[in-house]
């Protein structure tokens, strides 16, 4: 088993470096009221954004729910930054959900609650039909795995020190 | 008519006369057979003949529109081949003995419907023949994969068009041979002829309209996609409907992502307290951490001990999430998921609680 994790190049080492570094970042401006919950509360916005964004970069683009993992945490920083925009952003948003409304109705409902179900919990799901929605749910099962994986490595790090 | 004719002479084999003595020797129809049968309609037609030769072989047709080749036996005819009855037949005098299987079929397709082509006859004896002559020739077997009769589409069949061709291929494949002839009734999928078509047998009993082989197509395809699924989600082996996979995979992927969740919460309570850790070697340690999936399943109990304030922010974050506790067999029974789940169920917290001695009490008591 440890002869896989040796694979410079696999997933799970990939994530696990950029998962590092966006850590280092994090906790690099460490001061002393950083305890409150407050604080505690948008580092773990922090490091929650940070482990999907390495993930999603580790995949790169070749798969369409890292593709829109991507899209997603950059327009909801861009919808920050321009609040006098907020409207403008949020219309975006508005229009990207219901064209994948619209896709939803044409689908084959064989399953069809489910499938919308599993379409919402994969990223950009919506626009998919289910051949490639099971696919998708496969590759993000086994990501979400690994990444599970390494962050309970890296809590227990922490918490033994 | 005679052109037909023509086209089938041109379609001789290297085995043929073998075959036809063969057959000659072994297969009798009789005229008046031939002549009821040829009154009737073709699907009449066919189940007399079934009914007269029981035994005979099955045959079967490629449907080049989907090129969905289709082995509908029960659709097609058991074409029997006639011996010496050539002879009498005073319209095809023309045609040399080597061809003489071909008369019969040719006949009566002439005396039924003519919308239906020799050539789809020629095909079926063909199968016929190498159906019966497993043994007997290893050189002049064709694979019916790649043969496609031509014809016109027949009023009385389902509209289908049969594409046809001129000569037929030898085709050396073992392989196919050997699996063809061994199920001669079962359903296989066939090579890509043509690059812009799939082919795929359609079993029997089953119908053959390009639609519906389409859509089983597709759902096999679906099937085979949820047999991945389900080993990739544990404990979903006992599972057999659709219905129930998706909701096992629906829980699974909610499960973990709440992991994701509360794993990056417990980071970011841990890193308050904790100082900068060697970051150098970390990349390579954490990936090689040994059991790192079994480890924290019971690591986590004793390790999670929050203070007040963590405790706090910890509620803060449960409640905004405020994720629905899952009832579902899950099949990572991780401990601090289904802890964090149990106390959303315990008591709806109202945010920033301030009693953090009673919050340290209760997620004490959450973990245990």
């Amino acid at each position: 088993m440890d002869l896989q994790n040796l694979n410079p190049s696999s997933l799970k080492s990939r994530f696990t470096a950029r998962f590092l570094r966006a850590l280092t970042e994090i906790n690099a401006p460490k001061t002393i009221s950083s305890s409150s919950p407050r604080e505690i509360f948008q580092r773990y916005r922090r490091i929650k954004v940070a482990a999907d964004k390495s993930m999603a970069y580790s995949v790169r683009s070749r798969r369409i729910w890292s593709r829109a993992t991507l899209w997603r945490l950059r327009t909801r920083s861009r919808s920050r930054r321009l609040v006098s925009f907020g409207r403008r952003a949020s219309v975006k948003t508005r229009t990207t959900a219901s064209h994948g409304k619209e896709n939803k109705e044409h689908h084959g409902a064989v399953l069809g609650v489910q499938a919308e179900e599993l379409r919402e919990l994969v990223p950009g799901g919506e626009a998919m039909d289910l051949c490639n929605l099971l696919d998708e749910t496969a590759h993000y099962i086994k990501c979400l795995t690994t990444q599970v994986q390494v962050m309970r490595t890296i809590a227990n790090l922490y918490s033994i020190e | 008519m005679l052109h037909r004719l023509e086209s089938l002479e041109s379609c001789n084999y290297n085995g043929m006369e073998a075959r036809l003595k063969w057959q000659q020797q072994n297969y009798v129809v009789q005229n008046n057979n031939l002549v009821e049968l040829c009154a009737g309609s073709l699907p009449q037609f066919q189940g007399l003949i079934g009914s007269n030769l029981g035994g005979a072989q099955m045959i079967e047709l490629k449907r080049p529109e989907v090129f969905l080749g289709s082995v509908d036996f029960q659709e097609f005819v058991n074409f029997p081949v006639v011996g010496p009855e050539f002879g009498d037949s005073e319209k095809l005098d023309l045609v040399p003995p080597e061809a003489a299987t071909n008369y019969c079929i040719f006949r009566t397709s002439s005396c039924q419907m003519s919308a239906l082509n020799t050539s789809v006859m020629k095909e079926e004896r063909e199968d016929l023949i190498l159906e019966k002559m497993e043994s007997a020739t290893g050189i002049g077997r064709e694979s019916f994969n790649k043969r496609k009769a031509e014809a016109v589409a027949d009023h009385k069949s389902k509209d289908k068009r049969i594409k046809g061709e001129g000569e037929s291929e030898v085709k050396a494949n073992c392989s196919t041979e050997i699996s063809r002839n061994s199920s001669k009734k079962s359903s296989k999928a066939s090579e890509v002829l043509k690059p812009d078509y799939i082919h795929v047998r359609a079993r029997r009993g089953q119908a053959t309209d390009s639609h519906s082989l389409a859509e089983r197509a597709r759902r096999e395809k679906l099937s085979k996609k949820m047999k991945c699924l389900q080993d990739l989600v544990p404990g979903c082996n006992k599972i057999t409907s659709k219905a129930g996979m998706l909701d096992e995979i629906i829980n699974y992927v909610q499960s973990l992502q709440r992991q994701v969740e509360f794993l990056s919460m417990k980071i970011a309570a841990l890193n308050s307290s904790v100082e900068t850790l060697p970051m150098k070697e970390f990349p390579a340690y954490v990936a090689n951490f040994p059991a790192a999936a079994k480890l924290p399943e019971t690591a986590d109990l004793p390790y999670f001990q929050l203070n007040p304030l963590q405790n706090q922010s910890v509620n803060c974050m449960l409640n905004e999430s405020m994720l629905p506790p899952q009832t579902g067999a899950e099949g990572i029974a991780s401990p601090s998921v289904s802890s964090s789940s149990s106390m959303t169920q315990l008591q709806p917290f109202s945010t920033w609680n301030t009693d953090p001695q009673g919050l340290s009490n209760m997620y004490n008591m959450g973990f245990h």
